[in-house]
């Protein structure tokens, strides 16, 4: 037993300080605060109790949250997402799905780097809205994942989880910065992480030929070898045996292995909730663990595993769901390349630091943002509208 | 002779004093708040280890697996989904175990007047340090350390909570330009002092508490004081060690 003190007012701000954090930052706490809403017939703002690891990013869209922004996995509606660039993209149609509060939210940071809020509502001038105001974002906070948190949660609450990840020696990625925003944020977070998980899906290269026939596509189909009906979770690209099979995106190997289905296998975690597999290979080129830039040979094809002819399967996983490649073909940017800006496609590599992925590939330096918002402004651009992601598809 | 002039307490000392009425409800609850979220500070920590573990198994299970027609189909059984939350489920149960052996113990804080004669002498720090080096016990050793680290790891948790509510509600004119950032972050390190000073060292010396009267009962059971609470240091203490790697105490004070 302990002695008795008379006073109490310290003891008892600090005891309040942490059941105030133990409710709201634990998975304990979100129960406790379930089950209290759930008698007191309310709304709660917890989340499922595995949403509190790992910041409760890239899944969620999934994670039950009534707030939660609803998912764009929908091939439709993917394919109704106008053009630009990549980001850009992503955000906007996140944006547009958002609740009003988040909206507000990126309109006001809109507004704090002089772009009319209008122009995020425009189908025709949202993605490259978006894109000038998570550039110029990037340029005060420091990285991507802090301008596309700052757009839905608001610039000052992004600007302290930026600062308090970088005083604690974190690089500035969503899951990091996730912990360090309010409770009442949640919804934010998820909605900047649906929005990075697209834009990084956007971006991504192809893994051989551009040109190379999809022999099988994603969907139901009867396997070739079993007969069974079944989802073909990703796209065969017949290729003969021997191709360099390349990782269409940064990240790290986090498998590479065979085995009598899938034959040599790779899976490379890109970050930000996209994972992308390459099947049935000859050869593989890479080990687990190791660091991949985007267009490094990580294979060559083969028909090993359970396969009928030389091929590669190329799978893409967004927040660990599998979804058509081929949705994300060169998206956005050869529909930018044909509307003559070309400035607008310099690549500027973001520095990778263990598996994040680097930016949308489409970078503009704050100055040259600003200029580029007078002229967005101005109404200078002739975009047409509703161009989506599968008129890239060849 | 001067008459002695009656001290009368101060508002905010009668505040305490009516607040200090309660303390046999909010301080046991504030001591198992304080633990808990430093042992989930450090689950949080190992979760992407645990991701990480689970994808060379599958790995190696899928090869074993995939070899034989009858389990081949069970290669897609298990996907990404399953794999990250196979990782978040089971840090949640570690999480969960290692609440119950360090945090919940907490619940038995009791606190007596201090003139009481009640007092249990056997239970202040020097009697149970003593005890700790005469007769060690992994759970007399390992409870403490893993229960002072959780406190930290807490307190910090709190004091970054703390800080993010400031940040933003300063801005919105409340001090000067530029201010807010140091304000939050000098509030942040104050009360990151004020948890541990009020409920820090009390959660070490209520876990020590704890251990020594589960050892003496094994020992009075003849049951081996050894093996007292083994499970629970074992699972306390990599988690310990996580957030002890994964929790930058000192940022607050850059």
């Amino acid at each position: 037993m302990f002695a008795r003190k008379p006073h109490g007012l310290l003891d008892a701000f600090a005891a309040v300080l942490c059941l105030w954090a133990a409710a709201y930052h634990t998975p304990v706490g979100a129960l406790g605060r379930t089950l209290t809403a759930r008698l007191l017939g309310r709304q709660t703002s917890a989340r499922p109790m595995l949403a509190y690891y790992s910041g409760g990013v890239w899944e969620a869209a999934r994670s039950g949250s009534p707030l939660a922004v609803p998912e764009l996995s929908d091939p439709e509606q993917l394919a109704t997402v106008p053009a630009g660039p990549a980001m850009g993209r992503a955000v906007f149609s996140t944006y547009l799905r958002a609740t009003p509060e988040r909206r507000r939210e990126g309109a006001a940071l809109s507004v704090r780097y002089h772009l009319g809020p209008a122009l995020l509502d425009d189908p025709s001038t949202g993605p490259e809205a978006a894109t000038q105001v998570v550039d110029l974002a990037r340029g005060e906070l420091g990285s991507e994942d802090a301008a596309v948190l700052a757009f839905f949660a608001g610039y000052d609450t992004a600007k302290y989880a930026a600062e308090r990840t970088r005083a604690e020696g974190n690089p500035l990625q969503l899951q990091f910065l996730a912990t360090r925003v309010a409770p009442g944020s949640a919804d934010a977070v998820d909605a900047a992480s649906q929005a990075l998980s697209l834009g990084t899906a956007f971006g991504l290269s192809w893994p051989v030929e551009k040109n190379t026939r999809v022999t099988s596509p994603f969907g139901w189909r009867e396997n070739p070898v079993t007969g069974r009906r079944q989802l073909h979770t990703g796209v065969d690209l017949g290729v003969p045996e021997g191709t360099l099979v390349h990782a269409t995106f940064a990240g790290v190997v986090t498998r590479a292995s065979y085995d009598a289905l899938n034959g040599n296998l790779v899976t490379i975690d890109h970050g930000r909730g996209v994972a992308t597999a390459y099947c049935h290979n000859s050869a593989l080129r890479v080990r687990v663990g190791q660091q991949v830039e985007e267009g490094q040979v990580v294979a060559e094809s083969g028909t090993t595993g359970r396969s009928t002819g030389p091929h590669v399967h190329y799978q893409l996983e967004l927040s660990h769901r599998p979804v058509d490649p081929l949705l994300f073909k060169a998206s956005g940017q050869a529909h930018w390349a044909a509307r003559g800006v070309p400035e607008l496609l310099t690549p500027t590599p973001t520095p990778v630091k263990g598996a994040a992925p680097r930016g949308s590939g489409v970078s503009l330096a704050p100055r040259n943002a600003l200029e580029r918002a007078a002229v967005l402004q101005a109404g200078a651009h002739d975009q047409p509208p509703g161009q989506g992601a599968t008129d890239a598809i060849e | 002779m001067p008459r002695a002039r009656a001290t009368t307490p101060s508002g905010l000392s009668r505040v305490s004093q009516v607040v200090g009425a309660f303390r046999w409800a909010f301080m046991p609850l504030g001591l198992i708040a304080l633990v808990a979220v430093g042992v989930h500070a450090a689950a949080d920590a190992v979760d992407d280890r645990l991701r990480w573990g689970i994808e060379q198994f599958d790995a190696v299970a899928d090869t074993f697996f995939a070899r034989f027609e009858l389990t081949r189909a069970w290669v897609d059984v298990v996907g990404s989904v399953e794999r990250t939350h196979a990782a978040r489920g089971l840090a949640f149960i570690w999480e969960l175990v290692v609440d119950a052996a360090v945090a919940l113990p907490a619940l038995g804080y009791f606190e007596k007047a201090e003139r009481d004669t009640l007092l249990n002498p056997r239970q202040t720090w020097r009697a149970l340090l003593r005890r700790v080096r005469e007769q060690p016990t992994p759970m007399r050793l390992i409870r403490p350390v893993v229960a002072a680290v959780f406190a930290l790891a807490g307190a910090y948790a709190v004091a970054r909570m703390v800080e993010g509510a400031l940040f933003v509600a300063l801005n919105a004119g409340v001090v000067a330009d530029g201010l807010n950032g140091p304000v939050a972050r000098i509030c942040a390190a104050s009360t990151m002092v004020v948890v541990l000073y009020s409920l820090g060292w009390r959660a070490v010396l209520r876990s020590l508490q704890h251990a020594d009267e589960v050892c003496l009962d094994h020992h009075q059971r003849r049951a081996g004081p050894w093996l007292a609470g083994l499970w629970g240091s074992a699972l306390a203490l990599p988690l310990a060690l996580a957030a002890l790697l994964d929790t930058p105490f000192w940022s607050f004070f850059r």
